[in-house]
């Protein structure tokens, strides 16, 4: 047998696929499954808050001492002015639970409601709305988050998005931060209806409270001022709050609909100074 | 949000960069196979045909250690989760082989032949998840030299 040198015609030990081919079928293939076993738990996170009762609730996070640690707290004046106010709202709602207000120094624009009824304030809210009737709606707003469960539904969720990444492919991989990301974006567009709802809610306290919704949409009304040039249509698909203008119009829509009136609004400076 | 921006910027560099390498590497290797062409190296315990008296025979290596890129182990860990061939890999793998022997032949350019010629593969960061991970092939065999050689085969 001789001997006859020569190199092969082709590779046969490698595939020629095109790897983003791969790339994109595999990664379709995950947020496929991904987006829908998160939509199917989803449905039954919004099953079991339904079923526990506000009281049920109000013990499960009695026992929990959570360490919140969102900055300074701001002065006690401030803290019980806006207690005050979340107080006198209590007439018009139903919520069981003690909902302890924290003041917190920031220039952030926002509030939330955390698990445990207590609702944090940035002292940034405090500095953009000029009266006691805008403040009562960002509080009621978060009224309404607790009392359409909201802060449950949200905790299920981020447990069921972790799991779910986690189980996949281990905690802190690049793939599971990818994964989140892509369940964020789909959570997004579930926040905003309840968003929506919550704003419903408000309105509905305001108006009971003090009889007329004006100042509903004054938040809004200086985020968006704030906001100005930096509006692009396509980012609002990614904010968990709906697009600025349609809260407001939704608001007036809802108004209108519901014959709420507009009346005078309080001016806050004239009740306490901050 | 950020966490998206930061992966798949990550993605894009490594398939980037790492396709650039790759396609160079391929380029280096089919040229240098091609300029080794004349060493005939088997895995065979005889040497080939005739070629008289053996004057000396010796331990030749080659070794190289290649990395994974970024893309590629994003893709590997995709596949973890469907099962199948892990393509992403086995141009990795192709390339730390056929370099390693070729580094192995450009160590003894003046062997009649290399025999004997076996390949070893071990991950580096074995186990390590949190790492990129690189593959080590070492290829080893002995290098042959007959007498009508003899004037070229002293050995350095």
């Amino acid at each position: 047998m001789k001997y006859q040198s020569s190199l092969p015609e082709h590779n046969d030990n490698v595939s020629h696929q095109h790897p983003v081919r791969e790339f994109a079928l595999l990664m379709l293939g995950v947020i496929g499954f991904i987006l829908l076993s998160f939509w199917i738990l989803g449905f039954f996170v919004d099953l079991a808050v339904d079923s526990i009762s506000p009281k049920d609730e109000a013990e499960l996070f009695a026992e929990i001492d959570i360490d919140w640690d969102f900055g300074e707290k701001s002065s006690i004046q401030k803290q019980t002015r806006v207690q005050q106010i979340l107080d006198a709202l209590r007439l018009c709602h139903d919520i069981p639970f003690a909902t302890p207000v924290t003041v917190v120094e920031s220039k952030d624009i926002n509030a939330m409601a955390l698990p445990g009824g207590r609702i944090v304030v940035f002292s940034g809210l405090l500095d953009s709305i000029k009266s006691s009737n805008g403040l009562a709606f960002v509080l009621a707003h978060e009224l309404g988050h607790f009392k359409n469960r909201d802060h449950l539904r949200s905790i299920g969720r981020g447990i069921v998005l972790a799991a779910l990444s986690t189980l996949l492919t281990g905690a802190n991989s690049s793939i599971s931060q990818m994964l989140t990301s892509t369940m964020t974006l789909g959570q997004a567009k579930y926040s905003q209806s309840r968003e929506s709802k919550a704003d419903e809610t408000a309105l509905q306290i305001l108006n009971c409270h003090y009889g007329h919704v004006g100042g509903a949409t004054e938040l809004f009304e200086a985020l968006q001022e704030q906001e100005g040039a930096w509006n692009f249509g396509m980012l609002h698909y990614f904010d968990t709050h709906p697009e600025l203008q349609n809260r407001i119009n939704a608001i007036y829509h809802l108004s209108k609909e519901r014959d709420y009136q507009v009346g005078k609004t309080q001016s806050l400076d004239n009740s306490v100074s901050f | 949000m950020e966490n998206l921006a930061i992966v798949a910027v990550f993605i894009a560099l490594g398939y980037f960069f790492g396709r650039m390498a790759e396609s160079r590497h391929y380029q280096s290797i089919h040229e240098r196979e091609q300029a080794f062409l004349h060493l005939p190296t088997t895995s065979s315990k005889k040497p080939l045909g005739h070629i008289g008296p053996i004057t000396q025979a010796r331990l030749v290596q080659g070794n190289v250690v290649i990395s994974v890129d970024y893309f590629k182990r994003f893709l590997a860990t995709l596949r973890n989760i469907f099962g199948g061939t892990i393509q992403a890999y086995e141009t990795l793998l192709d390339r730390a082989r056929r370099e390693a022997v070729l580094r192995l032949k450009e160590s003894c350019p003046d062997a009649d032949q290399i025999i004997n010629l076996r390949l070893e593969t071990s991950s580096i960061s074995k186990g390590d998840t949190e790492r990129i991970g690189s593959v080590e092939v070492l290829a080893y065999g002995t290098a042959i030299y007959s007498q009508q050689n003899t004037s070229q085969a002293a050995p350095q």
